[in-house]
């Protein structure tokens, strides 16, 4: 057995608790599910969920305070850029505090850096099990723990905890065996009965969370595409819950093969990174090498240790050195490996939704909403947005560049449709698209920390939204659309109150100037939007050309912030517009507010701190800091120079967040200007934007209208041409079939059947001789004898 | 000497044994002609100087077959002077075959010159004067020619001697009385209560 | 003088014939048996006759010691036949055994 890191075995049990209960689940399932005697069935199942995740959550714990222990995360870390300290007057004291102390390179840092505590190797990878080696392909199970890994993995089961919590109170209506769906009407009119399906739904979500978290530990890119598939299979089988509806299945679907699209990319990427690398790892094993040479990783190949591409020009284009390899001269054509990054991007644009792929999100919101929540916040999009944060030193520039303005768009688009939506989880789905396309920029900025910072800030913001938003569901009996709520903030308080703190991190809104026990205050989307404008605006004085990467998030910020208020004001706020829905309208069990308010705390809490604060602190830990590529025309912008656009950056958005606010509280809070009449005004943009740009529209008349002319006409050509050729044969078969059986019957039956009766008559006609007496074959016998002497004397005559 | 006078008695009281046979219904009587018919061929034989096969005769047919055909007829009996009759036409039937047959046999037996054969009679039977033939069959049962025959028909080519169809009898009456014993074996299955399982 | 072999030859064909017209005309299974011991003995009459008159010696005596012990044999099983027969038809009439009939 090789050595195994203690952290990676944590993670390692913590990943396969959910397989268990999964397996357990799905095979015993029913009868777990089972209940004699009584309406309503046991809830076992949901319990073995939420205790394996939950257990899950707890290892993932213990693995990342080792982690903080054994690697430091917590303290600042040496950068490796090698600009001198720059003092600013930034008022954040504790971002000033960290930038100064992360840019002294002091000594104690480098030393400890080079022997692997502090620094150098702070990752742990290894392998698990080798599933099999194909001549120089060699597939294995690994895993690749950081400190990217060990917050992912806390994230994830914490979020997937608190939302399987939730689950067991929103799914409480499939614990019967005659569960009615109102939503599907059958062809007499009546509603869908069926078993309720409580127990299948959490073995699906303990699927995920597997899967999710195979994702996560993943240490070579084969077997992140293996848990990458089987995450959409979940996403599949999750969104088509509610099998029955039309929705629900197309947007499985469509789900589905939105993100096939991706993928197909995703495999061009993992071809050319291994036909060019020989390798899916991602960086040489720490583990149980035994001191033998670890043979190199991705990551090594691409970058050397100061994180630096060797770009050389020949006469046929630029290639690019592959380090760290046996072969000193090995290398890959510049442009082939720019095409192997943008693979693995499209992977992630269709699994994040991001811009050309983002249809299938708003319609996945047919799941149930816990569903929602987990694909949303810590699974499915996030595992996009992991995996471009993961293969950021693959990227070169322009793959990066490529990235920002996808992820500059898709937060600008989603972000304008999510104006108009009048659907609770449909605002919310945009909405967690332009997030998504937030973490995206961020990424193809250079501002790898700034992103990630806001993937798992943006988790627990998301998720607490969701949950909220599918207890107002939940509370309003299955109503979602918001013209018809309001007011639910005297029926629902903890609700509104847990998603108004949602909203606030959303839209990032801070008291200015005002410091508590030196912590500025803020909800954690404060902070992590703040640092991904700062990494726009500095983006954007470095390379003017790019300055729309900075106006994007900018605007979005504020549509973001009267959106998401809108939301709000139009749920819980004002008067009950639908007065029936409103008397009928309850607050949600403990069981579903508990999460909730979780959920809230770590909304407000987790970010604390801002970019001196520990989770950025640790997250950073994991940065490559991408060198200065000499003759490119971009810019990354460092850390240092960051640091002095923040305080501009984090006013404006603020500002910006603030007149979105206003704008939202004006219009749906004291309904001036009426926003009917604005819609009135601008009815074909209004019209523009909830036909969602028209991308349906789009696809429709582009592939799907295509496809379906081509099949048309193969369906004619099959009917007419190839099923003509058939017929005739077999109508040609049939014919010699009945001339053979003629044949058949009369002629060789004939003549068999002829002989047969022969040959029985000649038998009827000599068996008169066999009496069966005794006596008289004696006289045979005798006579015969007789005859025969008389025979003899007759024929030879004696001379 | 003149055997002539024993050869009609034997020979008459052989065929009247026969014909009694034939003739009799009585199955008794007919197995009492038998006897008679049996007993006196062996008197044939030892006139013929063939002294072990009319002692073997007495001793296996006179003494061993009729006893078990007398078994026999008293096992199938089903009451006393039981007869089947037989329609007359068939005994006309049978008695004009067996004549015709007869008449062929005698006419053959008469037709062929047996005094040629006589005449090729070698001297050589040992023993056949004397009558005294047990040792003489003895020895050519196991193969050894009589005395002056050595050297006649000396080599592998020569005569074998009966010493394998012996075995083989031998075997073949232990199988066949162990077979017959199991055939007779009083079977119990018919069930319609009938005295023939009590046989 | 001594007895011509055409004699005894007689004597066989009358042993032999009437065994075969008792075969033939007797419905008594026991009956048949005996008739069938006739004909051996006929046979068995002619072979010694032969032994005597003929270069046959005494291989026509051997001959007929093997008939003698297979008459024997054939009488054993015949016999159990007949009572098996006898057990199965509650008669010795061998015309009742015609199950065979074509």
């Amino acid at each position: 057995m090789t050595h195994i890191d203690s952290k990676a075995w944590l993670l390692i049990i913590a990943w396969l608790l959910p397989l268990c209960g999964f397996v357990i689940e799905v095979f015993a399932g029913y009868w777990s599910h089972r209940c004699p005697g009584g309406r309503y069935k046991s809830r076992t199942a949901a319990y073995l969920a939420v205790g394996c995740i939950g257990g899950g959550f707890l290892l993932s714990l213990s693995a990342l305070i080792s982690g903080i222990s054994d690697w430091g995360l917590l303290e600042h870390q040496t950068s490796h850029s090698q600009a001198a300290p720059l003092e600013s007057d930034n008022p954040d004291a504790h971002a000033t505090a960290h930038f100064t102390v992360a840019n002294v390179p002091h000594g104690e840092d480098a030393d400890t850096g080079e022997t692997g505590h502090g620094g150098g190797q702070k990752y742990v990878s290894g392998e698990i099990y080798t599933l099999g080696t194909f001549g120089k392909l060699r597939i294995a199970i690994d895993y690749y723990v950081d400190s990217l890994t060990l917050i992912m993995f806390t994230m994830v089961t914490l979020i997937a905890t608190c939302i399987h919590v939730f689950a067991i109170g929103y799914m409480d209506d499939e614990r019967t065996e005659d569960h009615t769906d109102h939503q599907v009407h059958l062809a007499d009119g009546s509603h869908l009965h069926r078993p309720g399906r409580f127990y299948l739904f959490f073995s699906y979500m303990s699927l995920f969370c597997f899967s999710m978290l195979g994702l996560v530990l993943a240490g070579n890119i084969f077997m992140v595409f293996v848990f990458w598939e089987l995450v959409g299979i979940c996403s599949y089988l999750l969104i088509g819950f509610y099998v029955e509806r039309r929705s629900a299945s197309t947007a499985a679907n469509k789900a589905f093969i939105v993100n096939r699209v991706g993928d197909f990319g995703f495999i061009i990427g993992l071809m050319i990174l291994w036909t060019s690398f020989g390798t899916f790892g991602f960086k040489s094993y720490t583990d149980g090498n035994d001191g033998a040479h670890p043979e190199p990783g991705l990551f090594e190949m691409v970058r050397d240790d100061h994180g630096k591409v060797d770009v050389e020009k020949t006469d046929h284009g630029s290639i690019v050195r592959i380090q760290d390899h046996d072969d000193k001269s090995a290398s890959i054509p510049y442009w082939l490996l720019v095409a192997a990054g943008l693979g693995i991007f499209a992977g992630c644009v269709g699994k994040s939704a991001q811009f050309p792929l983002q249809t299938w999100l708003p319609d996945a919101m047919e799941g149930p909403t816990p569903v929602s929540a987990l694909v949303h916040s810590a699974t499915m999009v996030a595992a996009g947005v992991y995996l471009a944060a993961r293969f950021f030193p693959v990227f070169l520039p322009e793959v990066l560049l490529t990235i920002a303005y996808v992820g500059a768009i898709t937060l600008f688009v989603a972000a304008t449709i999510a104006i108009v939506a009048t659907d609770i989880k449909r605002v919310l789905a945009y909405s967690t698209i332009s997030q998504l396309g937030y973490m995206m920029l961020a990424i193809g900025l250079g501002g790898w920390g700034a992103g990630l910072f806001h993937l798992i800030t943006h988790a627990f913001f998301k998720s607490l939204m969701f949950l909220c938003s599918g207890s107002v569901i939940v509370g309003c009996h299955h109503e979602q659309e918001m013209p018809r709520m309001g007011g639910l903030r005297k029926k629902m308080p903890i609700t509104a109150c847990t998603m108004l703190i949602g909203v606030i991190a959303i839209c990032g809104l801070a008291v200015p100037g005002v410091s508590l026990w030196g912590y500025k205050i803020a909800f954690s989307g404060y902070h992590s939007k703040d640092a991904i404008v700062a990494t726009a605006m500095t983006y954007a004085h470095l390379n003017p050309a790019h300055s729309l990467l900075f106006l994007a998030p900018l605007v979005t910020a504020g549509i973001t912030a009267f959106y998401m208020f809108r939301l709000w004001f139009y749920t819980f706020a004002g008067e009950p517009r639908d007065q029936e829905l409103y008397d009928h309208c309850h607050e949600s069990p403990r069981v579903m507010t508990v999460p909730l308010m979780i959920l809230a705390f770590f909304a407000i809490f987790c970010a604390v701190g801002g970019e001196g604060g520990p989770l950025y602190t640790a997250i950073s830990h994991s940065e490559t800091i991408p060198e200065h590529i000499a003759d490119s025309a971009i810019t990354l912008p460092s850390h240092k120079q960051i640091a002095g656009y923040h305080q501009q950056a984090g006013i404006l958005a603020l500002l910006v967040a603030a007149v979105g606010t206003l704008l939202a509280w004006l219009m749906y809070g004291v309904g001036r200007p009426d926003p009917g009449i604005i819609r009135r005004q601008f009815a074909g943009t209004h019209e523009f934007l909830v036909e969602k740009w028209r991308f349906d529209e789009l696809y429709d008349a582009m592939f799907i209208r295509p496809v379906h002319v081509v099949a048309a006409w193969f369906s004619s050509f099959d009917r007419r041409v190839l099923d003509g050729v058939l017929h005739w044969f077999a109508h040609t078969g049939v014919v010699l079939a009945r001339w053979n059986r003629w044949f058949d019957e009369s002629l060789v039956d004939g003549i068999v059947n002829w002989i047969a009766v022969r040959v029985q008559a000649i038998g009827q006609s000599l068996s008169v001789v066999q009496t069966g007496r005794l006596r008289q074959y004696v006289m045979f016998i005798a006579l015969g004898v007789v005859t025969l002497f008389l025979l003899m004397f007759a024929l030879f005559p004696q001379t | 000497m003149s055997n002539q006078p024993l050869f009609w008695i034997f020979a008459l009281l052989t065929c009247g044994g026969a014909v009694g046979v034939v003739i009799s219904q009585n199955i008794v009587r007919m197995a009492f002609s038998l006897i008679v018919s049996l007993g006196s061929t062996a008197g044939l034989f030892f006139l013929l100087e063939a002294d072990f096969v009319g002692a073997t005769q007495l001793l296996v047919y006179v003494g061993g077959t009729l006893v078990l055909l007398i078994f026999g007829v008293m096992l199938t009996a089903s009451g006393p002077f039981q007869q089947i009759r037989v329609s007359p036409g068939e005994t006309f039937l049978g008695a004009a075959v067996g004549l015709l047959l007869l008449s062929v046999i005698a006419f053959t037996v008469i037709d062929v010159e047996w005094d040629t054969l006589n005449a090729a009679r070698t001297e050589a039977s040992p023993g056949a004067e004397s009558g005294n033939t047990a040792r003489a069959i003895g020895l050519r049962l196991v193969g050894i020619p009589a005395d002056h025959e050595i050297g006649v028909h000396e080599g592998r080519g020569g005569r074998t001697g009966y010493l394998l169809p012996f075995e083989i009898v031998s075997i073949h009456l232990l199988v066949v009385l162990v077979g017959a014993a199991y055939l007779a074996r009083a079977k119990r299955r018919v069930a319609d209560g009938s005295t023939g399982g009590e046989n | 003088m001594e007895t011509p072999l055409a004699y005894y030859l007689f004597v066989g064909a009358v042993l032999f014939v009437s065994g075969i017209v008792c075969m033939a005309t007797k419905r008594n299974g026991i009956a048949v048996l005996m008739g069938v011991e006739l004909v051996l003995n006929g046979a068995n009459v002619n072979f010694v006759a032969f032994a005597h008159y003929t270069p046959l010696g005494l291989d026509g005596q051997i001959v007929s010691l093997f008939v003698i012990v297979l008459a024997a044999a054939e009488a054993a099983v015949a016999l159990a036949i007949a009572l098996n027969f006898y057990n199965n038809h509650q008669t010795i009439d061998v015309d009742r055994g015609d199950k065979l009939r074509g």
